[in-house]
């Protein structure tokens, strides 16, 4: 019977594809490859920088939400920027505070500028995020913001330390920019600083430095990997 | 100081001066910023030079106030250069006169906070379609980001709002913020004139920057009628020139072009038969194919169409022992039949030729008394037997098949061990076997009155059980047997009966049937099937009755062909002609298993 048999070969063909199919899909997704393995489907430079760019982004719209949500329920009176009495934690982080100054800044520099601030953010937002979940007045739309902006610090701080890699694998920075994996050589300086800080203060300051970090990881990416998008 | 109420509620106070302030600081590209100031209702200090503007940078917790670096007393305005601006770290701006410090707290910032773009250049617009009702189209607008906004570097991140409206209205549409420098506005109105301007702002901020030049969109009605006037002559001449193309097609009679145009109606069709065949005259062969006699024959004919209908006659071929057992056993039952041998076959072995037709084989067209094998110096050994051998033995058989109809009719006919088959057949023909080379053909052996003894006793039995039921209708068949058996045998006892005889007997059987099927027993049967018509099938030269007990020759010797195609058998001495005669009334041979319409006539009694 030919029409069986023909129907037999089709299905088995569909399975045959949809096997291979999935497994060229699945090696999209894979992680990222470290020494450049055979068979391992690696991601470009320019692809690292836009999900990390995007990441940052998002990151950094959250606060914004988060801090002019603050400043509605809690704080009535609009302009709040004189009244911040401390400085925040990171102030002690040297950030260009220009676009030429970023521009001019080594690469490596602007790496681990990048690195120190994300860093020294974790254990702030995780605590912030805390005292918001017993908070009563905040709703749960903007606790679940708080958790996911932690998180997301976390995620970035992972994701541009594979940047890192990646442009030190490819030579376009040297060996100098250091570990930070171990962030507690980071917290050790100013481990107590941000624990004095009230929470509006905590989220304009964490405000100001995502798109600090926002702003570095741009301008890197388009004088590294000036492809598209910049 | 005198308060009183404004129109909106608010009481004022009209004798408080306003203290020279800040109206707005702004920065276009996040490089730079410029800071306006107003002073108030003190006229006084509106000269320039009578204010001053002081700025705090808190980039350190030592910083000091400093003045403005640069004054453009023009628009009252304190530009801030590249190198004085830096983001991310709070200003804090006041004004100073003579000894009076007039300083406000909402005046701090941070430059990416007041960043307002410029807004966007080289607005265009390009039609996308048009609804097929024609009433609405949709339209695309592409436009650059601002030249002094760092886009490329990244410094930047810029969405944009498009706002469009019918001119002379003035609500504006907005749709929704987004980063490309292209958007789709779906749904203008055709006739109708449109405005549209973008702004822009910083992702993630909220100060939006100015509106950019307007640009006008309008798309007037398409013509479309006269679209339509050629589309429908186009259609008619269409149409006109397919009619003319066919009609020259068909009158010059281009048979291919015919076929693709007027299909021909497709002819009655039976597999593996040429419809050459169905048509008058042309039977013999397409009988020959219906009985499975081709290459890839037809499967057979099932008897059990003409159960009902005594004039249809079957040759029957017993396929329980396969084809090559047959053969030979056709062979060795042939050959003891005509010299009436014992045959050591235990089992059923009935060659007979019998009516139905029982398996789907080849031979099954043909009776299988048909023994091809048969050597033509037998023919001649037979044929002597057959003269006075053989009554003595069948007259043995015939006292037993009277004492049969004696008891009853379930008594069994004693079959001589290993006698020859038992025939249950009315054959009307015969198939030539062989042509003897004095001219006589022989015929392969007769089938109906041929009731030899049976093998198993048992078998009969079972099988005589089965019978019971149609005992009454085998009465009644073996009524009409001897009536049939009246058709061959000659009445004067001479065995065999010539074709005017044949007439004659025809003619008295009232049943207005010349043939019967003696029973419509299966295949299995058979043997029991014989023993019933033990009683009737004989055929006697004297009386009916002991006509049916007198041994029938297993082949006879053709005289001659008479003028109606049927063969004219020489008679042997005493036997009783061959049932196997091939002649019947009919001009064209019966064809087994099938018969025409016209055949069909020509059965009449």
């Amino acid at each position: 019977m030919p029409g069986n048999i023909r129907s037999v070969c089709a299905v088995w063909a569909m399975l045959v594809c949809l096997v291979f199919c999935g497994k060229l899909t699945t090696v999209d997704a894979a992680p990222l490859c470290t020494n450049a393995q055979a068979g391992c489907h690696v991601l470009s430079l320019a692809n690292l920088f836009d999900r990390v760019i995007q990441h940052s982004a998002r990151m950094h719209g959250i606060s914004n939400d988060l801090h002019s949500e603050f400043e509605l329920y809690f704080l009535p009176s609009k302009n709040q920027i004189g009244r911040v009495s401390r400085n925040c934690h990171t102030s002690s982080i040297l950030t260009p505070n220009g676009k030429e100054n970023a521009q001019r800044m080594a690469r490596e520099e602007l790496t681990e500028v990048i690195l120190k601030l994300l860093v020294a953010w974790r254990d702030p937002l995780w605590h912030f995020h805390q005292s918001m979940a017993h908070h009563h007045d905040f709703n749960n739309f903007s606790s679940n913001k708080s958790l996911e902006m932690s998180d997301m610090v976390h995620e970035l701080r992972k994701g541009v330390q594979k940047v890192v890699e990646k442009m030190q694998m490819l030579g376009i920075i040297s060996n100098s920019v250091s570990n930070l994996a171990s962030p507690e050589a980071l917290l050790a300086s100013d481990s107590a600083e941000w624990r004095l800080m009230k929470d509006y203060d905590l989220l304009y300051c964490f405000r100001r430095d995502s798109n600090k970090v926002q702003n570095y990881l741009k301008i890197l990416k388009c004088r590294i990997v000036p492809e598209h998008g910049c | 100081m005198l308060l009183w109420k404004t129109n909106d509620g608010v009481c004022s106070n009209t004798s408080a001066p306003l203290e020279p302030h800040f109206t707005e600081c702004i920065s276009r590209e996040q490089e730079t910023f410029r800071c306006w100031w107003s002073p108030g209702s003190y006229h006084n200090l509106s000269s320039p030079g009578a204010l001053r503007v002081f700025y705090l940078k808190k980039d350190s917790p030592t910083s000091e106030w400093k003045e403005c670096p640069e004054y453009i007393h023009s628009n009252r305005e304190c530009f801030f250069d590249v190198n004085h601006t830096s983001v991310w770290i709070p200003y804090c701006m006041q004004l100073r006169g003579e000894n009076v410090t007039y300083f406000n707290e909402d005046d701090c910032f941070t430059v990416e906070n007041i960043v307002r773009p410029d807004p966007p250049v080289s607005l265009s617009w390009t039609l996308l379609n048009i609804s097929p009702s024609g009433l609405s189209y949709d339209v695309m607008v592409n436009w650059e980001p601002p030249p002094s906004a760092d886009v490329d570097a990244g410094w930047m991140r810029i969405e944009y709002e498009i706002q469009y409206r019918e001119r002379n209205t003035t609500n504006w549409e907005a749709l929704e913020m987004q980063p490309h420098t292209q958007q789709t506005i779906y749904g203008l109105h055709i006739g109708k004139d449109y405005e549209v301007h973008i702004r822009c702002r910083m992702v993630a901020f909220t100060k939006f920057g100015e509106f950019s030049d307007s640009i006008f969109i309008e798309v007037t009605e398409i013509p479309t009628k006269e679209s339509t006037i050629p589309f429908t002559l186009v259609l008619v001449l269409g149409i006109v020139g397919i009619l003319i193309l066919i009609m020259l097609i068909v009158i010059t009679q281009q048979h291919r072009l015919m076929m693709v145009l007027l299909p021909p109606v497709p002819a009655p069709k039976i597999k593996g038969i040429d419809s050459e065949l169905l048509k008058k005259g042309k039977l013999d062969e397409l009988n020959f194919i219906l009985t499975g006699g081709g290459m890839g024959g037809l499967p057979t004919y099932a008897p059990d169409f003409y159960q009902d209908e005594p004039w249809v006659e079957f040759i029957e071929v017993d396929g329980e022992d396969g084809d090559s057992g047959e053969r030979e056993d056709n062979r060795a039952s042939d050959t003891q039949r005509l010299l009436g041998l014992p045959h050591p076959v235990s089992h059923h072995m009935n060659m007979g030729c019998s009516n139905a037709i029982s398996f789907p084989d080849d031979d099954s067209g043909r009776a299988s008394c048909y023994n091809p094998d048969l050597p033509e110096q037998d023919t001649l050994m037979l044929m002597a037997t057959l003269l006075p051998g053989q009554p003595e033995e069948e007259e043995a058989s015939f006292d037993v098949e009277e004492r049969a109809p004696a008891s009853s009719e379930r008594s069994l006919v004693q079959a001589q061990t290993g006698g020859p088959q038992t025939w249950v057949n009315t054959d009307f023909y015969a198939q030539v076997s062989n042509v003897m080379p004095s001219g006589g053909v022989v015929l392969s052996p007769g089938q109906q009155l041929r009731i030899q003894e049976s093998t198993s006793a048992t078998e009969e039995e079972t099988q005589k059980g089965k019978e019971d039921e149609d005992s009454k209708e085998t009465e009644e068949q073996k009524q009409k047997e001897l009536q049939f058996q009246l058709l061959v045998v000659d009445p004067e006892g001479s065995g065999y009966t010539t074709e005017s005889n044949v007439r004659q007997i025809s003619t008295p059987p009232s049943s207005g049937e010349g043939y019967q099927t003696i029973h419509p027993q299966p295949v299995e049967t058979k043997p029991a099937a014989t023993m019933e018509d033990n009683q009737s099938p004989y055929i006697l030269p004297d009386s009916p009755q002991s006509q049916f007990f007198s041994p029938v020759a297993d082949y006879t010797v053709v005289q001659e062909l008479d003028s109606h195609h049927s063969l004219l058998l020489n008679p042997p001495p005493n036997q009783s002609p061959p049932p196997c005669l091939p002649q019947h009334p009919l001009k064209a041979p019966m064809p087994v298993g099938y018969i025409t319409p016209d055949l069909l006539g020509n059965l009449s009694p």
